[in-house]
């Protein structure tokens, strides 16, 4: 299992400078193995074995004392790997930077290391570290000014600060996806997109029909043999009058109507996301997959979007414009503030009751 | 039963109402004393009124007679009263029902039903009495019906069927919705379900002969709208399951009382058993003298003549076999066509006209075969018996054939599909590039298999909803399909409570219901992530809907003090909370309607007495002002805003209360 210190892989910040390899080749034995392990693509972690390899030193002793002497120069990182210790560079610049720290910036530093990406709360460092607060204060802010650490908001806990190193970028758990920013869900952004994904999802799955999309002749044989009795007997027979016609839809051209596709491509929160990130409508950022699906099932609670089977998506369509409540909440009872003070007798009651006068048009007693 | 039994005070005050209104006082009072103090003998209610036992009795007849109290048997101990909450809420319905028989079976069979339910339980031969009276009071032989005043109830029977049969089915009670549709259903794409014969001849609902009578009647109990009556169906569900219990002890367990695990299944499974087949014995159609198998009508055309020969059945009055037939009409059938138009109306509202129509035309041919909406005895699960029984009935099966077959020709079935779809059915032309036909299909003119596949694409389009209104089964007649009822009426009753959230607090609401319903209990954060919404946006409606009774809290202590801070507060939503909150909340609401017409009727009382005298009927224009004429159309107006309200409440608890049993759990 990962020891404590995992190794990161998050590429540096810069590399070490190559072109001084010339010159320092000969400088000194720790030197030759810094610059040898810098040949090697950033991030790598070195083994023992892969250090004597290298042939720098001669024999077992002399690699200890030459990592020794990296590591107390905070070029190098000793770290352990499934038990194993293992070793990984640090650019020269930033072991200058960790050459200045005080002891106490260094100790701090340390732990904030260990956490990577997750990031620490600043209390939590301080029962780690058992400094004083102060000490704490102090040290984490000049940690700060040299560019080593930042603080982010966790999203978790909106009131901690949570500490990492510079260069990482914060786990979801602390900053949360791409609908957030600085902790908070990013309300305006996350209508917009879901606006463009609605649209998006409409497309794919419902198609407008215009009004005449169906031009026929419609015979009107009932009203035509009602019209022809009229004549022939003169007058007409209240029995005879012509049959309220089936109830059909206009056939005005401009009015449109959304029905879904016969058997549409339905999306997916994948294939959504794909399509997001071509358009590059986020900038600078990537949609992966689980921030769309959390976007869309939230579309679906939202009820612009019903799940049809296990991971599609579609419109919700509704036929008819108006939106019908129910028996109870259209009655003035439904929405009532005082429903549950109302009784059979007293202040509040059906008799007295304003609303009822309200939507009756009537008057109501007197209290 | 038990379920649907639960009192609250509120159904008790609701019914009363119902039942002063619809029966008058002396009913009401003695309903009262049963409704307040529960399980009583007749000396019980005796004691706990001011009514002496005269008066009792005749209230107690009139409620037995209507079914609104079940009585506990004939045996020597003093025989228990007890109400029927069921039978008694539904006096709401008695308007609904006479419109769903009418749009089912006709206005003959819609006339037959209004009788039966202002008779309550009658005698074929007493409502034949009715219809068409004989000259002579010929009728005292058979007195073995159901112990309770005979004498009294063919006397009102009398007097009341004659004047609603003259009136042709208007009813006559002010709070009964007026019967002024009819055509309403067959213009929308002409009759469904059961075209009758009779839809095409009368339209006046006027039955014509004693024949017409006795087939109406005898269709009615077929398609189970009517069932006759016996003793048993007086018991109480306490009553009846004591009866079945011991019945059970005493058969299968050698009448031991049973002890083990295993004995007490078994008395238990049992005893359901006996339920379910006792209650499906009341839906047997009994046979019918006259009538036979179609096929044999044909086949021996003069026997008609001969038996109606014999029996002589002109109205003078002969008597059938099934004269003495007690029949009342079945009450879980009513709510099974109420689920239908339910159902239909709200595909209406999501999928449109067209496919709602086809959505109708399939549950109604299931209706036949639907006694009720859900099984209230249900087989309890025996351990390694999972998917047993996934055997679906065929009976409750449907195709898109019969669909094609049932459905009116000029309906415009092309409607509301996707061009495109029409286009690969029909294959003639193509679709433009504005999604305009190049060219046109009159519907009409389809031949049947065409019919079939674009209905069977309505039907797709059906299934593909997250409701999933049908399911599909087999490839028989082109697609069939089966409907899953109690997964849709658990979808039902979620809609119902969406809709009063949204109502009350918009679209915010619903998504927080519909979050905690997905995700289940979740503290602050949580309910966050699953809206994306921050905490400050969301509390507000929180509170709201915890005070309302949808949302439920939680708070569960991390640590030994039980310290605000260090505890967990979760939220959570429970549908079966929420709709028995929101039952209630409807009950409230209508008696709210009920006494808000009284005082509105009070208010226009003394114009009501005025224009109520014989003189002023008829005459209105002459006798009465221009203001008191504005005030009474003012008043008819208000009534009949209010009763509408009411109806449309009624819809809600039958969705809440009807169509599903308790749901357990989430």
């Amino acid at each position: 299992m990962a020891a404590p210190m995992a190794p990161s892989m998050v590429p540096k910040e810069e590399e070490p400078p190559a072109v001084d390899l010339a010159n320092n080749e000969a400088a000194s034995p720790a030197d030759a193995l810094y610059d040898k392990c810098a040949q090697r693509s950033q991030g790598t972690v070195f083994f023992q074995r892969d250090l004597s390899n290298m042939q720098v030193a001669e024999t077992m002793a002399e690699l200890t004392m030459l990592l020794q002497e990296l590591c107390d120069r905070h070029l190098m990182k000793l770290m352990t790997f499934e038990g194993e210790p293992c070793w990984k560079l640090r650019s020269r610049a930033e072991a200058d930077k960790l050459r200045r720290l005080t002891p106490d910036e260094r100790l701090l530093y340390h732990h904030i290391d260990q956490v990577q990406a997750e990031g620490i709360w600043s209390k939590a460092l301080r029962a780690r570290t058992n400094v004083t607060q102060q000490v704490l204060t102090k040290c984490l802010k000049s940690l700060e000014s040299k560019d080593l650490v930042q603080s982010v908001m966790s999203v978790k806990f909106p009131n901690r600060k949570m500490y990492l190193l510079k260069h990482l970028r914060p786990s979801e758990d602390i900053a949360g996806g791409p609908w957030q920013s600085e902790g908070d869900f990013d309300t305006a952004l996350i209508e917009t997109i879901s606006q463009i994904v609605a649209q998006h999802i409409e497309n794919e799955t419902c198609i407008k029909v215009p009004g005449n999309w169906n031009d026929y002749e419609r015979p009107d044989r009932t009203a035509e043999i009602a019209h022809k009795k009229a004549q022939v007997q003169g007058i007409r027979d209240i029995e005879d009058a012509p049959a309220v016609k089936p109830y059909q839809p206009p056939r005005d051209p401009n009015a449109t109507k959304i029905v879904h596709r016969t058997s549409p491509q339905y999306p997916t929160s994948a294939s959504v996301a794909e399509w997001l990130n071509s358009k590059e409508v986020l900038r600078g950022k990537t949609v992966r997959e689980d921030d769309m699906e959390q976007l869309l099932e939230m579309m679906v609670l939202d009820g612009r979007l019903e799940k049809i089977s296990g991971t599609n998506y579609r419109t919700v369509l509704t036929a008819v414009d108006t939106k019908v409540y129910n028996g109870f909440v259209d009655a003035p009872c439904g929405n009532c503030p005082v429903f549950d003070l109302c009784g059979d007798e007293g202040e509040i009651s059906a008799r007295t009751c304003v609303y009822f006068g309200q939507w009756l048009e009537t008057t109501s007693e007197e209290v | 039963m038990s379920y649907n039994q639960r009192e609250t005070p509120i159904l008790a005050e609701l019914c009363t109402f119902l039942v002063e209104d619809v029966y008058g006082e002396l009913a009401a009072r003695v309903y009262s004393v049963l409704a307040r103090h529960g399980r009583q003998t007749l000396a019980a209610v005796a004691k706990a009124s001011y009514l002496n036992s005269r008066q009792i009795k005749y209230g107690l007849v009139i409620l037995l007679q209507q079914h609104l109290v079940f009585h506990s048997g004939n045996d020597s101990q003093p025989t228990y009263y007890e109400i029927d909450w069921q039978n008694s809420y539904a006096l709401v319905r008695l308007g609904k029902v006479t419109k769903l028989v009418e749009d089912r079976f006709g206005r003959k069979a819609a006339n037959v039903m209004t009788n039966l339910l202002r008779l309550g339980h009658t005698r074929i031969a007493d409502l034949k009495e009715a219809y068409f009276p004989s000259e002579t009071e010929s009728d005292d032989d058979s007195d073995e019906d159901i112990k309770n005043g005979i004498g009294k109830k063919r006397k009102r029977g009398n007097g009341d069927t004659n004047q609603t049969a003259m009136t042709n089915g208007v009813t006559n009670g002010g709070d009964v919705k007026p019967v002024v549709n009819g055509d309403h259903a067959h213009t929308n794409g002409g009759p469904v379900g059961e075209p009758t014969q009779d839809d095409a001849e009368d339209d006046d609902g006027e039955i014509g002969s004693v024949e017409e009578l006795y087939e109406v009647i005898e269709r009615l109990i077929q398609k189970g709208w009517v069932r006759t009556m016996t003793e048993s169906q007086y018991l109480s569900p306490g009553d009846m399951h004591d009866i079945l219990q011991q019945e059970t002890i005493d058969q299968d367990l050698g009448g031991q009382q049973p002890t083990g695990i295993k004995d007490k299944a078994i008395c238990h499974r049992n005893t359901l058993e006996r339920k379910r087949n006792m209650r499906d014995k009341w839906l047997e159609v009994p046979r019918f003298s006259r009538k036979r198998p179609a096929d044999q009508d044909y086949s021996n055309p003069t026997k008609r003549m001969k038996v109606n020969g014999a029996n002589g059945w002109s109205s003078t009055g002969g008597a059938a076999p099934e004269d003495k037939l007690v029949i009342r009409v079945n009450p879980e059938k009513i709510a099974v066509a109420m689920r239908t138009e339910q159902l239909v109306s709200l595909v209406e509202q999501r999928l449109g006209h067209v496919t709602a129509y086809i959505y109708r035309t399939m549950l109604q041919e299931l209706e036949a075969n639907t006694p009720r909406c859900y099984e209230e005895y249900p087989e309890p699960p025996t351990a390694g018996d999972e998917g047993g029984d996934n055997q679906i009935d065929p009976k409750n099966l449907v195709t898109a054939r019969d669909v094609a077959k049932k459905i009116n020709k000029n309906f415009d079935i092309c409607e509301g599909l996707d061009p495109n779809a029409i286009v690969s059915i029909t294959r003639k032309g193509h679709v433009r590039s504005s999604n305009v036909l190049s060219q046109p299909i009159d519907p009409s003119s389809l031949n049947t298999d065409e019919k079939t596949r674009i209905i069977d694409k309505h039907i797709q389009l059906l299934s593909e909803d997250p409701t999933h209104f049908v399911t599909w089964h087999s490839r028989a007649g082109y697609s069939q399909w089966h409907i899953e009822f109690p997964e849709i009426a658990k979808q039902l009753i979620q809609t119902e409570i969406e809709n009063t959230v949204s109502a009350r607090k918009g679209t915010l609401g619903v998504k927080l219901i519909r979050a905690l319903r997905k995700k289940g209990k979740l503290d602050e954060r949580a309910t966050c992530n699953a809206m994306m919404m921050s905490a400050g946006d969301i509390r507000g409606i929180v509170n709201d809907l915890t005070v309302q009774g949808i949302v439920q809290t939680q708070e569960i202590p991390k640590v030994e003090r039980r310290e605000a801070k260090h505890s967990l507060h979760l939220i959570w939503y429970d549908r079966q909370r929420a709709r028995e909150k929101l039952l209630h909340d409807t009950y409230k609401g209508m008696v709210r309607i009920l006494q808000r017409i009284q005082f509105e009727r009070e208010k226009v009382q003394p114009l009501l007495s005025k224009a109520e005298r014989s003189d002023v009927v008829g005459n209105e224009e002459k006798w009465l002002s221009k203001g008191e004429l504005d005030a009474l159309r003012k008043w008819k107006e208000v009534q009949e805003k209010l009763s509408l309200q009411l109806f449309r409440e009624d819809d809600l608890v039958a969705t809440l209360r009807d169509f599903h049993g308790p749901l357990v759990s989430v």
